[in-house]
Formats: structure tokens, C-alpha cells, sequence
């Protein structure tokens, strides 16, 4: 859960994520040059840019997936609540418990909703019986506003679910993990408008107890969802606020381009 | 620079056209080049199902022979009290020997009596002395026992040897036994021997060409060295050549004598013919005896008596005139097994029943008591070797290179040699356990393992595992990298997102490549010859570790036997192992079809 909740007002939120000087090379490629960003807690952060342009990968640093990649290389420090997720004592698959995450294409586990739900819960033990279980994925089922349409066939396999529910029960599935930060690589990008309007006014609702990264290629939608943008391009972080400023008045011209269509 | 809109015209021009007839056409010709290949693939599989199953019918029944045989208590219980094995065996042999010389006393000179040994099977005596040790209490009774018929009588009855084929005759015919031997003579009303003669007259002609050819050969002979002894340079090469040319000439102008000779016997066929024992078979059934023909003409004929009769006269109807085209010489069941065959026929004694014993026996040098029971066991305990080694092994190699190996020269140099031992010809495994398996397994066991499942299972377990891991590694390739991503994702490690959702996706796959792998396995025979899985086994292995043989084994050593009835129980044999692999196949497919998931 977050450290501190919203009653103060969305200005004195802590700083969930602290990046400084982070770079990741892909082999030779440098894909990530020195991005230095605070990401505040139960607040939704959009990262938008061009297609290439790193906001992905650098995503993917927030949970240490970018170590399965074997030529990955990252630099740099990346704080969790003060503390480097980079350092040697840490273990990225703890990490990956706390930093949820929910991918471009729906994954659902080819196993039951149920299991789906429940498989991150038993293997970091977080319950201790079949009746915790339950309740963990009732909770989180209802949490991705996904428990009155599957409530009735918790056997079914997850794959039989539509594009959007299939994307809400992937978004269940992880904070069943009861992680603090939740990232989503273009959690829309395969979801027709319905379904993405669903997911939108989800993670409205997730930023109470979560902090949020959201990539995606939509500036309506980083518009629609976000309180803080930052804007990517060809691996550096050009500018990063409030939604709002980078939306009405950006500093960086090449913000300005990107908003306003010239590129992309 | 080319404009586009003049190239759209180019679209109905007449070039256009023809492009559009050729492609149609190619696609045609190579449809039609796969219908054919396709249907010759079919007809070759019919071709191979049709001769292996029809050869294969003539071990699907059995023939016995069920007769009262007497177990005098002094003969298999002398002694009295319990009944001793040793004594019984050799009692029950006598029994069943002497009763059918009371059935066919007949059966007087050594040479007939030993046919007559050869009608039931040598198992049939151990079977009754099994009963009977079974059930003491039969002992002083008359038992009425079913004898398993000899190979060659099985297969008299199956038809396998020619059969009998009753000429109708509407005549009365008169048989005179000569008073002091085995002769008869016979008179009838009618000519009844023409289709015999006709088919003598065949062979005759066939025998006065084969006398031509062979006068024809020693003719050239004689030409080439009438040429030598043209050139020949001194009188010594010509005395030489001119003994070469009389001995042939004579040689020749007695074949042609022989030729003509044989002519003249076919035109005069009809008056009076010999029948020998390269020609039809032909038996008179009368009064209760049988007489072989010898000698035809018209209205009468000689022949010898096989099974006594009082001279007579029988009306038609009375008598039978029995015909074996199948000539004696062509069969192994001369013309004195025919009619004791027939006797027990006639007696109803003989019944035949579905050929159990092939299923539920081990191997025998009997044809017709060996059984495919014991190199089935022998299959199962080494495909359970086989598969309790290559699948583990097979699935977490595969595993292993897929998920966790790093890629680098080292694991490339694996997988090429992976690739290249599943193209390594099978008997060379069995080299391989010939020189290292099998004496480090004795070594560790401190007994011997030759010819044992376990030895076998572990040689094929190796030969199996490339195939294996090769098929395990695409299964495991095909699953989506996305299940990984949302593993990881929610804080799964690598080794359980491998086994909690990689290998059960991958599973299918896996067990498909595995049960193809254990297919491949049961069909091999090369590398267990030379562990000594080819051994001669009678009993049936009990565990991994007794000597067994296997199924494709027993088929080649079955095949290599003399015995007529083995060539049908290898076809048989085929046919059992076709099935197996059929069943391994289907539940190879049943298995992908079942747990194939979509993602």
C-alpha cells in the first residue's frame, strides 16, 4: 500500500520511484540515456512518446524485467521507497511481487480465473489457507471490477474471457501480489473502445492504493487517466509534469511537436 | 521512370492472360503430382497390410484333436502315492504315442509311424501330463483330451497344403486287394480320370521341356568345342576336345530320347499313365480304406493301399474319388497324413479354436505351441527402462537448453550434436551397450545382464533421447513468451515459471515426441541383437532384469525359421506390433488433441 494516503492533497504525495541517471544498453544500442524521474504515489504516471522512443524500457527497469533479457544492461539507481531495487542484495523476483505488472497483449495463465488469481498469492505465501484464498480473489476480482461478470465460473479457463475482461483479470492478477506500484505497457493497445474505456476508469480507481505507470501511445488517453506525464524521445526524458502543463503549456519543443502531431 | 497507370494495363493483356492459364496449370500439376504420390503411398500400405494379415490368417485358429486317451494308473503312478512329474511326462508321451497307433493300427512300417508321431503336437503329451498332475484323480480313467495339432496338420486343415477335392463319379466301382500285399486293383464303369489326366498331361509335357532345355544346353556345348577342335593347335587338345564332344552327344541324345519319350507319353496320355509323386494326388475312399492310385487307365487303375479294405463292389455314392492337385512332393504332408487326417476328421474329432495360445505363450522351437506372450513382456519391461530414462532425462535436458542455458558456443555445440546423434544408425548404441552399458551394469549389479530388459531398456533410452529432446525443445519453443512475461510478472522465479507453466504447456508436445521416441524404440531390433536380447527364451521375463527378448527380435528370428507355420506367426507377429504402434500413435494424438490449449 501507499506510504501516505491522499487525504493531504495530491502536492505533498510521497515519491514512490526515484530514478536518477538511469541508462540501459541493448547490447551496443544505448536505449535509455540518463533519465532521472520522481514518481509520486497513488498517482497515475503517463509515459508517452514515439514508437522507439524507450518508454517501455524503461519501464520495464521499474521491475527488473529487462534482467531476463540477456543483453540488457542497466546503470544508474532506481529507488523504491528509498531503497535502490538495483542493489546486489535485492531479488528481482521479490521486487516483481511489489512492482506489479500488466502487459500490452491480455496473458492470462492458460488455468482457471481462479488460478490466475491465485497463483502469485501461493507462491509468495501470502495466505495461509484455502479461505484466505477465497477472499483474496474475490477482493481482487472485484477490485478489477471483473467479479460480477466471472463470480459464476471461477473454473473457466482465463483464456475463454473477452479481450477486455481477459486485461482486467490480468490486471487482478497482479495486485493479487499486493504490490505497491502497478505497471501497464499499453494495457489498451488490443482492446477495442468499450473495453478500454472499462480498463481507463479501472485504473481511476487503482490510484487510491497504487501508484500507476502507464505507457501508452494514446495522448487522449494519457490526457484522460494520467495527473503526471513524462515525455520520451529517442531514449531521454524530455520533459516530465503534471499532465495538465505538458498538455497546455510545454517547455520543450519538441513536446510541443510531439502534442501537437508533428511527430510521432 | 515507369508510370504505374500504363502498367495497370498489363493486367488484361493477352500476356496476362497466358501467365494466369500457366500458373492454374502448375497449380493443377502439382495437385495432381500429390494425389499421386498420395495414392501411392495408400496402395503401398494395402499392399503391406493385405500380405502381412492375409499371411498372418493362418495363426488365428488352432486345430486340436480331441481324443480319449487311457492313464493306466501303473504307468503314471507306479509307485503309488504323490504323483511324480518325471514319470507322468514320460507316461503321458506313451499314452498319447500308443493310443494313436490303436486309432491307426494300420500304421505298421517305422516310416509310417513317425508320420503318424508328427500328426499331434509334442506339446500335447507335456499338456496332458500338466492336467493330469493338476488332477490326480484322473488317473485309471480314459481321458477325453484335446491334443494340439502339429504345425503341418494345422495347416493340412487350414488348406495351406492343397485339399482334397471330391471328383463327382456316378459308376459303380469294383476294388480287388491283392490276397499278399499292399496292391489293389480297381474297376470301373466309367472313365472318371480325366481332369487327372489332364493335369498329368501338363506335368508331362512340363518334364519332356525341361528335358529339350537341358538337351539344348549340352547341343551348345557340343557346338563350341566342334569350334575348339577347329582351331585346336596340337592332338592333344584334340583327343581332349573330341571326348568332350561324344560324352555330350551321347549325353544329349539321351535327354532328347527322354524329351521324346515324354512326348509320346503325353500323346498317348488317357490309356494308361503312372501317376508319381511329382503329379496330383489321387485317393479312392471306400469301405472304410483308402487306396493312393498309381497307375490309370481308362476303366481301371492300380494303386496302394494306405488304410486296409476287404475287396468289393460299391455303388456310387458308396465310394469317393479324392483329388490333391497340390503334388506330395510340394507339401510336408505326405499322402499317409492325408487319410489319417481325414480319419480324424471323419471322427469329429478335430475342432479349431481361436489361436489363444499365440497371445499367451513364449517362444518355442514348435511352431505351433510358440507364442508372442513372452516378447511382449519382454517389450513392456524394456520400454518401461526406456521411458523411466528418456523422458525425465529427455524433458529436463530440453528444458534446460531452452530456459536456462546461456547461448553461447558451448550449448551450440550441444545442440548440433543432440542433432546429430538422432541421425546415428541404432546399432551402434548397441555397440555402445555391448562395450560400456552392459559390463559397467554387471559390474554394479555383480550378476549378469545380458540379453535383460534393463540393458536393453538403457541402449534404446539413449538411442530415444534425441528425439526426445529435439521434440521437447520446439514444444517447449512454442510456448508463447508471453506466459513467461506473466510469470515474472507476478514475481514467479525462473525455475517456477518453468515448471508451473512452461513445461505444462509444453507438455503435449513433450509426451508426443516422447511416445514417438518409445515407437521408434519398439520397433528396433538392430541394437538389442547385439546385447544379446536375441537369445532363445522360453519363459516369460518377470521383471527388468531376466533375459527377455522383444517383439521386433522374435519377428526376426521367427523369420529366418523353415517351418512353414513360422512364417505365418511372423506375419502374426507383425501384426501385433503394427498394433501396438498404432495404439502408441493414437494416444500420441489423443494427447496433443486433449491438452492442446490456445492462448
Amino acid at each position: 500500500m501507499a506510504t501516505k494516503t491522499a487525504q493531504n492533497g495530491k502536492e505533498d504525495l510521497d515519491i514512490k520511484i526515484r530514478s536518477r541517471k538511469v541508462n540501459v544498453y541493448y547490447g551496443d544500442t544505448h536505449a535509455i540515456k540518463d533519465v532521472d524521474i520522481d514518481i509520486e504515489a497513488n498517482t497515475v504516471t503517463a509515459f508517452i512518446g514515439p514508437s522507439g522512443c524507450g518508454k517501455s524500457t524503461f519501464l520495464r527497469c521499474l521491475n527488473r524485467m529487462n534482467d531476463t533479457i540477456d543483453v540488457a544492461r542497466v546503470t544508474g539507481e532506481i529507488l523504491l521507497d528509498e531503497h535502490d531495487i538495483y542493489a546486489r542484495d535485492v531479488d528481482p523476483v521479490q521486487l516483481r511481487a511489489q512492482v506489479g505488472m500488466v502487459f500490452q497483449k491480455p496473458n492470462p495463465f492458460p488455468k482457471s480465473i481462479y488460478d490466475n488469481i491465485a497463483y502469485g498469492p501461493r507462491i509468495h505465501g501470502l495466505v495461509a489457507n484455502k479461505s484466505e484464498l477465497d477472499e483474496i480473489v474475490e477482493s481482487c476480482l472485484r477490485r478489477a471490477a471483473l467479479w460480477d461478470e466471472v463470480k459464476d465460473r471461477l473454473d473457466e479457463p482465463g483464456t475463454s474471457l473477452s479481450g477486455g475482461q481477459q486485461q482486467r483479470l490480468c490486471i487482478g492478477r497482479a495486485i493479487a501480489t499486493a504490490p505497491h506500484v502497478l505497471l501497464m505497457d499499453e494495457p489498451c493497445s488490443a482492446l477495442d473502445p468499450i473495453a478500454t474505456a472499462q480498463i481507463e476508469e479501472l485504473i481511476d480507481e487503482l490510484r487510491q492504493d497504487y501508484s500507476v505507470v502507464i505507457v501508452t501511445h494514446s495522448m487522449q488517453q494519457a490526457g484522460r487517466v494520467s495527473q503526471k506525464t513524462a515525455f520520451f524521445h529517442l531514449g531521454n526524458l524530455v520533459e516530465a509534469g503534471s499532465t495538465e502543463k505538458i498538455f497546455t503549456s510545454p517547455e520543450d519543443e519538441r513536446t510541443q511537436n510531439y502534442i501537437t502531431g508533428r511527430i510521432g | 521512370m515507369v508510370d504505374l497507370t500504363e502498367l495497370s494495363a498489363k493486367h488484361t493483356s493477352a500476356e496476362a492472360a497466358s501467365r494466369v492459364r500457366k500458373r492454374n496449370a502448375s497449380q493443377v500439376r502439382l495437385k495432381l503430382t500429390g494425389l499421386f504420390a498420395i495414392g501411392l503411398a495408400g496402395l503401398a500400405l494395402v499392399a503391406l497390410l493385405w500380405t502381412v494379415v492375409g499371411s498372418a490368417m493362418g495363426t488365428v485358429t488352432e486345430h486340436y484333436v480331441t481324443i480319449s486317451v487311457p492313464v493306466p494308473a501303473e504307468d503314471f503312478n507306479p509307485e503309488g502315492g504323490e504323483l511324480d512329474s518325471v514319470t507322468v511326462g514320460r507316461a503321458a508321451q506313451a499314452a498319447v504315442r500308443d493310443r494313436m497307433r490303436t486309432i491307426f493300427d494300420f500304421a505298421d512300417t517305422r516310416a509310417e509311424q513317425r508320420e503318424l508321431a508328427d500328426i499331434v503336437s509334442s506339446g500335447a503329451a507335456f499338456e496332458l501330463a500338466d492336467t493330469i498332475l493338476e488332477n490326480p484323480e484322473l488317473v485309471g480313467q480314459d481321458v477325453e483330451f484335446s491334443l494340439v495339432a502339429s504345425d503341418v496338420a494345422d495347416l493340412y486343415y487350414k488348406g495351406f497344403y492343397g485339399r482334397l477335392t471330391d471328383v463327382p463319379t456316378s459308376t459303380s466301382v469294383r476294388v480287388e486287394i491283392a490276397e499278399d500285399s499292399d496292391e489293389a486293383s480297381i474297376f470301373l464303369q466309367q472313365n472318371v480320370f480325366r481332369e487327372v489326366v489332364d493335369a498329368v498331361k501338363i506335368e508331362l509335357q512340363r518334364r519332356a521341356d525341361r528335358a529339350r532345355d537341358a538337351a539344348q544346353l549340352q547341343d551348345n556345348g557340343v557346338r563350341a568345342f566342334e569350334r575348339r577342335l577347329e582351331t585346336a593347335s596340337n592332338e592333344e587338345e584334340r583327343a581332349e576336345f573330341q571326348t568332350e564332344i561324344t560324352s555330350r552327344t551321347t549325353e544329349r541324345d539321351r535327354l532328347i530320347g527322354i524329351a521324346e519319350d515324354l512326348e509320346n507319353q503325353v500323346q498317348t496320355a488317357g490309356t494308361s499313365d503312372t501317376l508319381d509323386n511329382r503329379m496330383p494326388s489321387v485317393l479312392l475312399k471306400a469301405g472304410g480304406g483308402w487306396i493312393k492310385l498309381t497307375q490309370i487307365q481308362q476303366q481301371t487303375a492300380q494303386g496302394t493301399v494306405i488304410e486296409p479294405l476287404e475287396t468289393a463292389e460299391f455303388q456310387a455314392g458308396e465310394w469317393q474319388m479324392l483329388v490333391n492337385t497340390t503334388p506330395e512332393v510340394s507339401r510336408k504332408v505326405s499322402d499317409f497324413q492325408t487319410v489319417i487326417l481325414e480319419d480324424l476328421a471323419d471322427m469329429d474329432t478335430v475342432t479349431s479354436q481361436f489361436n489363444w495360445r499365440f497371445l499367451s505363450a513364449g517362444d518355442s522351437r514348435e511352431p505351433e505351441l510358440a507364442g508372442i506372450w513372452g516378447a511382449a513382456v519382454g517389450s513392456f519391461w524394456t520400454m518401461i527402462v526406456t521411458f523411466l530414462l528418456a523422458f525425465p532425462i529427455g524433458s529436463l535436458a530440453a528444458m534446460y537448453l531452452e530456459e536456462f542455458a546461456p547461448k553461447n558456443a558451448i550449448t551450440d555445440f550441444v545442440e548440433v550434436n543432440i542433432n546429430n546423434l538422432a541421425a546415428v544408425p541404432s546399432i551402434v548404441f548397441g555397440l555402445l551397450g555391448l562395450a560400456v552399458i552392459l559390463p559397467l551394469m554387471n559390474a554394479l549389479g555383480n550378476d549378469d545382464f545380458r540379453s535383460a530388459p534393463l540393458i536393453g531398456g538403457t541402449v534404446l533410452a539413449l538411442m530415444t533421447l534425441p528425439t526426445i529432446i529435439i521434440a521437447s525443445r520446439a514444444a517447449i519453443r512454442a510456448v508463447p513468451p508471453s506466459i513467461r512475461d506473466a510469470a515474472l510478472g507476478v514475481g514467479a522465479s525462473k525455475l517456477q515459471t518453468s515448471f508451473h507453466h512452461v513445461l505444462p504447456l509444453a507438455m503435449p508436445g513433450i509426451l508426443t515426441g516422447t511416445i514417438i521416441g518409445m515407437a521408434q524404440a519398439l520397433g528396433e531390433t538392430a541394437p538389442l541383437l547385439m546385447i544379446g536380447m536375441v537369445a532363445f527364451i522360453v519363459d516369460i521375463p518377470q521383471g527388468v532384469t531376466d533375459s527377455a527378448s522383444v517383439i521386433p527380435v522374435q519377428i526376426f528370428r521367427w523369420s529366418d525359421l523353415p517351418e512353414r507355420a513360422f512364417s505365418s506367426r511372423t506375419s502374426a507377429a507383425i501384426c501385433v506390433l503394427l498394433i501396438f504402434l498404432v495404439i502408441m500413435n493414437a494416444l500420441a494424438v489423443f494427447l496433443r488433441k486433449r491438452f492442446e490449449r490456445r492462448w
